[in-house]
């Protein structure tokens, strides 16, 4: 590999990487600003992500289509496009992607906002039927100081959206500085190289991780948990040399509730399995992904149509996207026993505020090691909110923090265990929980134990896996998160 | 009337004595007890010879324990409810991808973590705190104590402490508001936890230099913090964590000495040793500071210098990824059996080798150590050495850009100091591509530690922590530095204290993140002052030399590799300044 191409490379990275900083650290809501729910990426002009500053996995392979539904409209070069819309380059509506062009390609950003309208406070109701229940759909829109005023104003709590918006458009405009400083100091044609060997090289890299996995097909199923029954996952997975083919025929068809996802979502799980089981370490590309193909039938779950509802399949559909594909995967080096499985997604809010968090819980144990305690697991890394940040912002106090000890599956190697966490409210306000993994718990592996399912309670009643409810003030949400699934039979 | 330095560091020890205009410098090597090495060392550089004035000193002890987990057996006591905060850290995963990878183990373990009835909140107390409730300890040697909302009212955490102290005399009691008084109480454990469990170790380590410099008839030494700044061997020994970089800070002050002195207000530190190499940017004469590091995976909220490491040095391995990339570093052939050319029984190959190869190192080093070429010629095969070079100086770059673009300097605008054993060599080529104007190479590049702590100044930082509207906030202190955010931001932009204060904030903020607000409200959330006792102005001395590139240029304990183009002289205090004039 070209050197100079492998510096300017490093180059590029730095930028993607400067974007996030500079998201992070303006913004107004915790979600972004303390959990750092956002990813950022720089594009080569064809639109392949070339590098991508990694916080969150469920972002990995949906950006591209945000890029596509932008390009077609041949954005100018001074112009920042903006689109939500899951069935047009989106995931699910609070993810809000801004796109713009720079001196070559184009870069993004996404962000988690913490609201964007619809039914409920948080944008992730429980119970939507449809995407225009869940919050403000923004199809690619070229982004003016009055598309901001009129976006925001149809968004709860509308200063802290513009706030985090313009937070957003910073590491937009950062991003075009930046190109344009590189390729004046380098040469376009230097950059333009460079970006085409980063994703070369992360292409072979890939490619000779897939072809240290024995050819073959493999399957497995899965179950989501909804109201009216389990909703089935298939999945197979062909190995053949250096490439792989991921297909989930036999899956159920999208259904009436939010647990749907467009394919863009259902791509991302499965180029995370794929990080995982070829180059961990290698810095995220797009290339990594071209020698893997995904396909769905058409309105199945995991490759939903409009008007379908999209809430829950960017964060738990994606999650069990993962567990089903590791379950095919069994007995590899590498592939651990099933997590917690899920993100533990809760909204609390009304007209004045609206707080989203999602929780940690237990690893899966894997061959060699057992799953670590208290961690997100597969498509989301976001952190936690301070105690003390969260009780100076919001009319929210938490009455306990604690590792839920013993919920993890025995075995060899033990899984990891949840977290316990309950938050009293001191107004009144609605409840969202949007979870997984509250009747189905996360299975072991090779003889090892189940890990614990999760619990989420109101005043210590049981709701079931996605549930709203009105909340009074004094009232306690107490959640009790799934531990992992243990590996290889306990000793004894 | 002689200044005296003594700096520890993994593999040498080194010392500098200024007396009467002459810089004196001497360096050995560090014994497994530091006490030893120190003693040793200023023996070396003549200081029983001397009337030493003033004696300071760097030192290892408590980062080292801390990665080798050699601290005291700690307890840990929490608002109940919150007992397990050091284990949840803040939820992420250790690896994005690699599932099953462990974080650090904490420095308490869940058993020995505890809570306490009674309840703080962000507005005042919730629920009296309930002494009976404070732990029963067996065998403690440390407890650390960090209740809910203590950065703005700590009398909970007062309580505590003092029963725990009136019940265990012995124990090294540590409370979170006496230590890091700030918001977010994970950071914040971390910090005390960390303050508990080294505190024995670094106060025994002191006591033990303490009586052995009194035993030489060698005056009792200040100790360099983390700050960049010196404070008596006692008040060092009271909190421990503010001694974990105490090694880099003072190669960062001796960084500044020199640019100052060379006449440049805004600078870069290269401190480039075998396995890491240490970043900070000096503005206006002086290190600068960030709030919060993680130091072995935890982290450590303090006032420290703002010291960047990569895992890039002169013994960094090289290899080659699935892919074709060259990689470089971060694991090392440290100083046993380093790199290849070292003859030590190394066969793989290393920067060093590169170097080597390339001609920018002597067959002979400093200090004796002959270089075998053939060696590093069979452990680089297969690779281009200047490619090990480039791929090694990119990372440095990008250590570069995160302490002064990402900060927004503009490395136009900084000399670069280059400095530890191979910082010299790679200097020209990284100044070139920040367009930065000058490389210095201090005479001392190969003990500048040691000169930072013989130059540092005296410093007791203090924080108060806020989280009002400024507007609301009263009368400020005079000097010392506001945190400064827009109200519902998290992160702080700090501002020196003094008039116009909320016109320099938006400005700061347009400059940093592209736009301001003049709208929005402004939200204090901490001050930090700091008492400083200016340290003794020293004069430096050196070779009076010049050089014009390509050449290699021997320094006493380093080499400078000066590429085409450049060339320069040293000015009166021995530095080299070079300069593109190519």
């Amino acid at each position: 590999m070209d050197v100079e191409l492998q510096v300017v490379g490093a180059q590029l990275r730095a930028i993607a990487e400067e974007m996030g900083a500079v998201l992070v650290r303006s913004a107004f809501s915790a979600n972004i600003k303390e959990r750092r729910d956002c990813s950022t990426a720089l594009f080569d002009g064809a639109g392949r992500m070339v590098t991508q500053a990694e916080h969150i996995p469920v972002h990995l392979g949906a950006m591209p289509d945000a890029v596509a539904a932008v390009a077609s409209h041949e954005p100018g070069p001074d112009e920042v496009w903006v689109l939500n819309d899951p069935y047009r380059g989106g995931t699910h509506l609070p993810d809000i992607t801004m796109v713009s062009r720079t001196e070559l390609g184009y870069a993004v950003s996404r962000a988690h906002h913490a609201d964007v309208g619809g039914l409920e406070p948080g944008s992730l109701p429980a119970g939507s039927r449809t995407l225009a229940e869940e919050g403000v759909v923004i199809p690619p829109t070229r982004l003016d100081e009055e598309t901001l005023a009129g976006l925001v104003g149809r968004m709860r709590q509308p200063d802290e959206r513009r706030g985090d918006l313009r937070a957003q458009l910073a590491a937009q405009l950062l991003a075009r500085r930046r190109l344009g400083e590189l390729c004046a100091r380098r040469g376009r044609e230097r950059v333009a190289a460079a970006m085409t060997e980063l994703l070369a090289h992360a292409e072979r890299v890939v490619r000779a991780g897939l072809a240290r996995i024995p050819d073959g097909r493999y399957e497995a199923t899965d179950w989501l948990e909804a109201p009216d029954g389990p909703l089935e996952i298939r999945a197979t997975v062909e190995i053949a040399g250096d490439e792989a083919h991921i297909d989930f025929s036999g899956t159920a068809p999208a259904h009436g509730g939010n647990l749907n996802c467009p394919l863009a979502v259902t791509r991302s799980a499965c180029y995370f399995v794929v990080r995982c089981l070829t180059e961990p370490d290698l810095p995220a590309s797009g290339g990594a992904f071209a020698p893997v193909t995904v396909t769905a039938p058409e309105g199945c779950l995991v490759n939903a149509r409009p008007p379908a509802a999209v809430a829950a399949g960017n964060v738990e559909t994606s999650s069990r996207i993962v567990d089903v594909l590791f379950a095919a995967l069994a007995g590899l080096p590498g592939v651990p026993a099933q997590g917690q499985g899920t993100m533990n997604n809760v909204v609390l809010g009304n007209d004045r505020f609206v707080y989203y968090e999602t929780i940690a819980g237990g690893q899966g144990a894997c061959p060699d090691a057992a799953g670590p305690s208290a961690v997100h697991v597969a498509m989301t890394n976001t952190l936690s909110t301070p105690v003390e940040a969260l009780e100076l912002q919001y009319p929210l106090r938490v009455e306990r923090y604690g590792v839920r000890q013993g919920s993890g599956g025995a075995g060899r190697h033990r899984g990891g265990d949840g977290v316990v966490r309950e938050l009293r409210v001191l107004e009144a306000c609605r409840l969202s929980v949007v979870a997984q993994r509250r009747a189905l718990a996360p299975r072991g592996a090779g003889g090892g134990g189940d890990g614990a399912p999760g619990r989420t309670l109101v005043n210590g009643v049981a709701l079931p896996a996605a549930a709203s409810a009105d909340l009074r003030p004094g009232d306690l949400v107490r959640i009790e998160t799934p531990g992992g699934g243990g590996y290889g039979p306990p000793s004894r | 009337m002689a200044t005296l330095g003594v700096d520890v560091g993994g593999t040498f020890t080194d010392a500098v004595l200024v007396a009467a205009g002459e810089v004196r410098t001497a360096k050995v090597a560090t014994a497994s007890s530091q006490d030893g090495s120190v003693l040793a060392a200023a023996r070396a550089v003549g200081a029983f010879e001397a009337e030493i004035e003033r004696f300071t000193h760097g030192t290892t002890v408590a980062t080292n324990a801390l990665l080798e987990r050699r601290g005291a057996r700690t307890a840990f006591v929490a608002t109940a409810g919150f007992e397990h905060l050091l284990h949840l850290r803040r939820q992420t995963r250790a690896h994005l991808y690699r599932p099953c990878a462990p974080h650090p183990d904490p420095l308490v373990p869940l058993e020995r973590c505890f809570g306490v009835r009674g309840r703080m909140g962000p507005g005042g107390e919730l629920e009296p705190v309930d002494p009976e409730s404070v732990p029963r300890l067996e065998e403690a040697e440390a407890v650390a104590v960090c209740l809910l909302h203590a950065y703005r009212d700590p009398s909970h955490e007062r309580v505590v402490a003092a029963e725990l102290r009136r019940r265990y005399p012995a124990a090294h009691v540590v409370a979170s508001h006496e230590v890091a008084p700030e918001l977010r109480e994970y950071e914040r454990a971390s910090t005390t936890a960390a303050d508990a469990y080294l505190g024995p170790v670094l106060g025994a380590y002191l006591r033990r230099l303490g009586a052995a410099c009194a035993g030489a008839g060698l005056r009792e030494p200040l100790v360099m913090r983390s700050s960049g700044g010196v404070v008596t061997l006692d008040e060092a020994a009271s909190h421990a964590t503010w001694a974990l970089l105490s090694g880099p800070a003072a190669g960062a002050v001796g960084a500044a000495v020199v640019a100052r002195r060379a006449g440049f207000r805004h600078a870069i530190a290269l401190d480039m040793g075998g396995t890491s190499t240490d970043v900070c940017a000096v503005a206006d004469g002086e290190a600068r500071r960030e709030a919060e590091r993680l130091v072995g995976g935890l982290p450590i909220r303090l006032p420290t210098l703002a010291i960047h490491t990569v895992g890039a040095g002169g013994g960094s391995l090289v290899r080659r990824d699935a892919g074709g990339a060259l990689l470089v570093g971060p694991e090392s052939a440290g100083a046993l059996p380093g790199p290849a050319c070292y003859g030590r029984g190394g066969t793989l190959p290393t920067v060093t080798d590169a170097n080597l190869l390339l001609g920018r190192l002597p067959e002979t080093l400093a200090g004796g150590l002959e270089l075998d070429v053939d060696a590093a010629k069979r452990a680089l095969a297969g690779f281009d050495p200047a490619h090990v070079i480039d791929v090694v100086d990119a990372e440095l770059l990008r250590a570069l850009r995160v302490v002064s673009v990402e900060q927004g300097l503009d490395p136009r605008e900084h000399a670069l100091v280059a400095f530890g054993g191979a910082g010299p060599l790679h200097a020209c080529a990284l100044a070139e591509e920040l367009e930065m104007p000058a490389v210095l190479v201090p005479a001392a590049a190969g003990v500048l530690s040691a000169l930072g702590l013989a130059a540092s100044e005296e410093r007791r930082d203090a924080v108060t922590t806020y989280v009002v509207p400024l507007r609301e906030a009263g009368e400020l202190p005079a000097d010392g530095v506001a945190d400064l955010r827009y109200a519902g931001q998290s992160f702080e932009l700090a501002v020196p204290l003094g008039p116009g204060l909320a016109d320099r904030f938006h400005a700061a903020h347009e400059a940093r993140y592209g736009y301001a607000d003049a709208s929005r409200e402004i939200e204090l959330v901490a001050v930090r002052t700091a008492l400083v006792a200016p340290g003794p102005r020293i004069e430096l001395q050196g070779p009076s030399l010049s050089a014009r590139g390509p050449e290699l240029v021997q320094l006493a304990g380093a080499t400078c590799w000066v590429p085409p183009g450049w060339s320069g002289e040293t000015d009166r205090d021995g530095t080299l300044v070079l300069r593109r004039t190519g």
